[in-house]
């Protein structure tokens, strides 16, 4: 992390850590081809074993969807973030979703934003995989991804941003 | 500058996938496209914005267009959002 904040002075850049216990994977892989396809902007697929949801950066929270089966976290140097577990879940109306946080609330990357309920979302919903989708902004130079096994401090965004 | 008023119709509401269908229609047009919502203004070429709108279901909304194809515009909006949400 120290070496990254020395790094910073001379490339700019950002970091977001794993939104899950769990995995994070390619985001080609999300049965939706609205994210799939990359329509709202590149990021990640992830599942979360425990169901809950941290902040992958500080930021502040933009909106949350009234069904809180998604969020919107704009990161303190511009990025906004699409955080939406699983897909079709909007139809779930809020049932087995909880959120801890509401718009224009400040979080720290690791705080807990939503938790849900992983088995109620198989019943009901196409599937828990869920999505982060870094929305299409001019501030990004190039991102990187680190896929696989996760905790919440893995690193798994690396974003250079334009000077 | 043209306004008319939208209601929202579909089950669930402007979420990624109508906000998406919002923004393609939007951007079609050379015209300011707007929406205001609860005195909010939301431009409708922004997919972060519409999302952040977070329009539900029977909630009314305002179209606001101003530009070369501001009445063209206004009125593809309200179709689509009463009507191009629906399934």
């Amino acid at each position: 992390m120290f070496k990254f904040l020395k790094k910073n002075k001379e490339e700019k850049g950002m970091i977001l850590k794993s939104p899950v216990v769990g995995r994070c994977f390619d985001i080609s892989e999300i049965p939706d081809e609205v994210f799939s396809s990359k329509m709202l902007g590149n990021g990640i697929g992830f599942e979360s074993t425990e169901g809950i949801l941290y902040a992958p950066v500080d930021g502040e929270i933009l909106q949350v969807f009234p069904t809180k089966h998604a969020l919107i976290l704009k990161s303190a140097e511009g990025i906004e973030i699409l955080l939406h577990i699983g897909i079709d879940t909007v139809e779930m109306k809020g049932e087995g979703f909880e959120s801890f946080v509401e718009k224009g609330k400040k979080v720290k990357a690791g705080d807990k934003l939503l938790t849900f309920d992983n088995d109620l979302i198989k019943a009901k919903a196409k599937t828990n995989l869920s999505v982060l989708v870094l929305t299409e902004n001019e501030i990004m130079e190039s991102v990187e991804f680190n896929f696989g096994t996760v905790d919440k401090n893995n690193e798994v965004i690396i974003i250079k941003l334009k000077k | 500058m043209m306004e008319k008023k939208a209601i929202v119709k579909n089950e669930t509401g402007i979420h990624a996938r109508p906000a998406l269908t919002v923004v393609k229609e939007a951007s079609k047009f050379k015209s300011e496209v707007l929406i205001v919502k609860d005195g909010n203004e939301y431009n409708a070429k922004s997919i972060v914005a519409i999302m952040c709108m977070a329009a539900v279901k029977n909630e009314e909304l305002i179209i606001k267009t101003s530009g070369v194809d501001e009445e063209a515009a206004a009125v593809a909006m309200v179709k689509i959002i009463e009507e191009g949400l629906l399934k």
